[in-house]
């Protein structure tokens, strides 16, 4: 593939003084960078830094305020997206955007037909079947994009992308929320996609993905280059440490530290309440069966919370751990079983009369209200409170995560995907609930944002507010979780301590899986 | 991935009734119905006509809206176009059949006009722009006098008979059912439902969203141009309050959401339906209104697929009892 009759071997992509505004803000400033032909380019950053605007300048669905954009020795700055597209720049949408009504073949067709009018259906069919095979999607190939499940969207926005045989592929977070033994699946397929196509450029917080199969790295930060060279090399480094590695990877002393326990005791119901030897736990599951038509996700879930607990629930993807949360949060209506709340049946429950129980989620997948601004998303969570009672917990939440008062007249879907995340835990909070039901938080999030939003969890944790944590991030979780449990196949397969579950050798070989 | 593809022939959805087969049998039970002339009397053949020029609409409005997601308020215009192309053709000598063509070619080109300007706005925006086009048509229409103001055109040469204008409604139903095949069961009808699900996305492989939509937008405005055409033969006369009037678009609008926007069977049941519910209560106008629009409701807020919807839920029952 790499053989390229074109004249010479001038840079596959070249990108000079590119810039995005949005208004004052510089999304992107004056960036610069090559990727020569062959080569797979590694961009990290911390949330927020222009990550996804530089794959939507790229890809053609934004256009640059300034600088160019050279494919294969041709400016393509001033090319809509379609054109793009057909000149071999693929990519993918970190938050998936299927085409819901169509079928999962359907999806990649469409690519196929858009390229080649012409092509024999037969000949189309079997090269997106073989496409839906290796990206693991073949069992699901006649289904509506609707019925997936946000993982398996993931991976049908990477086949998609791959049906219309780019030449340079754009990557914007495919390895998000994976567990250990699908990032080694991934990381197979993506150096495999590396001898196949002509470049590829890989945004990605799993540090797993970019040490395995990108040789070059670059950090963004503030929409300006931070940082280029060889990933190792790039890795070690103590600048990126402090921007975006943090505590946990490089050892160094990150300045912002979570707000203490304090300030943010205003953010929970009911601070510790001195414990009653009898008191009912806050959330009780009795033998919860739960599924989606014919399938059954949750085979006898049983499970209690106390109050003031930080419970994780950890297990690998399809182990019925979203069902679970949503069984709780009463979206989902369980087949079988009790769900208790104070010792009360609640089972069957409409989701809003469980909030006003005092239990908050914070959803898988973000589920921010698109057409509002920040702050409406979080004052509409507030409900019916008074004007000062609602300023205190903006102000609070606020304190939690800054960076959403400067952006709190922007729409909601228009911040970044960890500042979304961001928002998401903050509208949580702002109900002034007594637990908070966490999927897949550090899903998509910057190393340094995970240790901040783990420190706030830890901060909440103290003021008294009950966690139920459903997480892939297994370390992470068994830090701060005083009770563990690992779901296998809609059961609860191993409970715990923290200390308990992490000497147990089952969880190595249910979660951890083979690699390393 | 090797062991979970087991499940993939039993998840695999039934395959949807042929929307293809059913429209032509109505079309031979029609044709039919023109050949017993004896029995089919001026009655049969003037309620023929009018679910013929309807379906025919709903059909191309289905295109537009069900398949591509153009909800468009603007199907008057091309109605009344249609309708004084062929008036206004005719009574200079234009033959029939090629009057009837400009027609619908006109609507056409009236489509490829405006489609930059409305193809610029998205969603509710497009709406409102389609229906600022109708109701800015209508007023040029009412107020320049060329072509009749407010009084409209009177056709000068002789109108074919009842049965004549039935068998050219079969005529142009049978082209709408063919051009519909086409656009829905097609690489074309993957293209265009993928602009409708998302268009930015369409747009990263590699598709051209606004010649996918310019081309739904073309076929049906021809549809509309051809049925507002045989509208205008048949009455005789065209004036602008009538033929372009909202309730061409309104009752369009009605056939397909009570039929289902985006199912095939859309435009069939839908206007057999609202047609069969004008006769019943064709001595009680209002009742009749009010009652099309509280069963648009009842539709909209517990059966979003409409009619057609239950026709496929029920054929899937049928053929795949043992789905559940």
């Amino acid at each position: 593939m790499s053989a390229a009759p074109r004249e010479a071997a001038g840079p596959l992509l070249s990108v000079s003084g590119l810039s995005k505004h949005y208004g004052g803000v510089r999304a992107i400033d004056e960036l610069a960078f090559s990727l020569p032909r062959g080569a797979v380019l590694g961009i990290i950053g911390p949330n927020g830094a222009g990550k996804s605007t530089l794959i939507g300048l790229l890809g053609g669905a934004l256009r640059a305020s300034a600088g160019t954009i050279q494919f294969d020795g041709a400016d393509v700055t001033r090319e809509p997206a379609a054109e793009r597209a057909r000149l071999g720049i693929g990519r993918t949408y970190q938050i998936p955007r299927p085409f819901l009504e169509l079928s999962v073949r359907e999806n990649l067709l469409a690519g196929q037909y858009a390229l080649q009018p012409l092509i024999a259906r037969r000949q189309a069919i079997a090269a997106s079947d073989a496409i839906l095979e290796r990206c693991g999607l073949a069992d699901v190939a006649d289904l509506p994009a609707r019925a997936l499940p946000l993982l398996r969207r993931k991976r049908l926005e990477l086949a998609r992308a791959l049906a219309l045989r780019p030449r340079l592929l754009l990557l914007d977070e495919v390895g998000a929320g994976l567990v250990d033994s699908e990032v080694g699946e991934l990381i197979t397929l993506i150096q495999a996609l590396a001898g196949e196509l002509e470049g590829l450029i890989i945004i990605e917080h799993v540090l797993r993905v970019v040490r395995e199969c990108c040789a070059q790295l670059m950090v963004v930060n503030f929409g300006r280059k931070l940082a280029e060279g060889a990933t190792h090399e790039v890795l070690a480094s103590e600048q990126v440490a402090a921007v975006y590695l943090g505590t946990a990877h490089a050892g160094a002393v990150t300045g912002a530290a979570a707000p203490a326990a304090g300030t943010l005791g205003g953010l929970v119901a009911a601070g510790p309440e001195p414990a009653v030897a009898n008191a009912a736990p806050l959330l009780e599951l009795r033998g919860l069966h739960a599924g989606y038509g014919l399938a059954r996700v949750l085979n006898g879930v049983n499970l209690t919370v106390h109050a003031g607990q930080a419970v994780a629930i950890l297990g690998t993807n399809g182990a019925g751990k979203s069902t679970l949360a949503g069984v709780i949060s009463g979206l989902i209506r369980p087949s079988a079983g009790e769900l208790r709340i104070d010792g009360v049946d609640r089972t069957g429950t409409a989701p809003h009369l469980i909030a006003r129980l005092g239990f908050a989620q914070c959803m898988e997948g973000r589920r921010i209200f698109a057409p509002l601004s920040v702050e409406e998303n979080l004052l509409l969570a507030a409900g019916r409170v008074g004007r000062s009672e609602r300023q205190q917990r903006l102000d609070q939440v606020y304190q939690l995560f800054p960076v959403l008062r400067e952006r709190r007249t922007q729409g909601g879907t228009s911040m970044s995907g960890g500042q979304q995340q961001m928002l998401a835990i903050a509208r949580a909070l702002m109900s002034r609930p007594r637990l908070i039901v966490f999927d897949e938080i550090s899903l998509g999030l910057a190393p340094l944002v995970m240790d901040q939003l783990y420190a706030a969890l830890a901060a909440l944790r103290a003021a008294g507010l009950t966690l139920l944590i459903v997480e892939q991030d297994v370390q992470r979780a068994l830090d701060l979780a005083d009770e563990v449990h690992v779901m296998e196949h809609g059961r609860i397969a191993l409970s715990g301590t923290a200390a308990q579950v992490r000497e147990n050798p089952v969880l190595r070989h249910l979660y951890i899986g083979t690699a390393d | 991935m090797g062991p979970a593809s087991i499940s993939a022939a039993a998840s695999a959805p039934p395959r949807a009734p042929p929307g293809f087969a059913l429209s032509l049998a109505l079309l031979i039970a029609f044709a039919a119905l023109a050949l017993l002339s004896g029995w089919a009397g001026d009655y049969v053949l003037e309620l023929g006509f009018r679910l013929l020029v309807l379906m025919t609409l709903a059909e191309a409005w289905n295109l537009l809206a069900g398949y591509g997601g153009l909800v468009s308020l603007g199907t008057a215009s091309f109605v009344g176009l249609g309708a004084y192309a062929l008036v206004g053709a005719m009574n200079r000598g234009v033959p029939l059949a090629l009057a009837w063509a400009a027609a619908g070619i006109a609507a056409a080109l009236l489509a490829l006009l405006v489609s930059r300007a409305v193809f610029r706005l998205r969603g509710l925006y497009f709406t409102v722009g389609t229906l600022a086009l109708a109701e800015a048509l209508r007023l040029f229409m009412v107020n320049y006098q060329p072509f009749g103001g407010a009084i409209g055109l009177f056709l000068s040469p002789d109108a074919p008979s009842l049965r004549g204008l039935f068998l050219l409604a079969l005529g142009l139903f049978a082209v709408a059912t063919l051009l519909m095949q086409l656009a829905t069961d097609s690489r074309y009808s993957i293209l265009l439902r993928a602009v409708r699900d998302d268009e930015d996305a369409a747009a990263q492989i590699g598709v051209r969203p606004f010649r996918i939509k310019l081309l739904a937008f073309v076929v049906a405005s021809l549809l509309m141009g051809l049925a507002g055409a045989l509208q205008g033969l048949k009455l005789g006369a065209v004036e602008p309050y009538g033929m372009f009037g909202l309730q061409w678009t309104v009752n369009v609008l009605a056939i397909v959401v009570i039929g289902g926007q985006g199912q095939r069977l859309a435009a069939l049941i839908g206007a057999l339906f609202v047609v069969s519910l004008g006769e019943v209560l064709a001595a009680y106008p209002a009742l009749h209104l009010a009652i099309t629009g509280v069963i648009l409701i009842l539709v909209i807020r517990f059966a979003p697929q409409g009619l057609a919807g239950w026709v496929v839920l029920l054929w899937r029952r049928l053929h795949h009892g043992s789905q559940r």
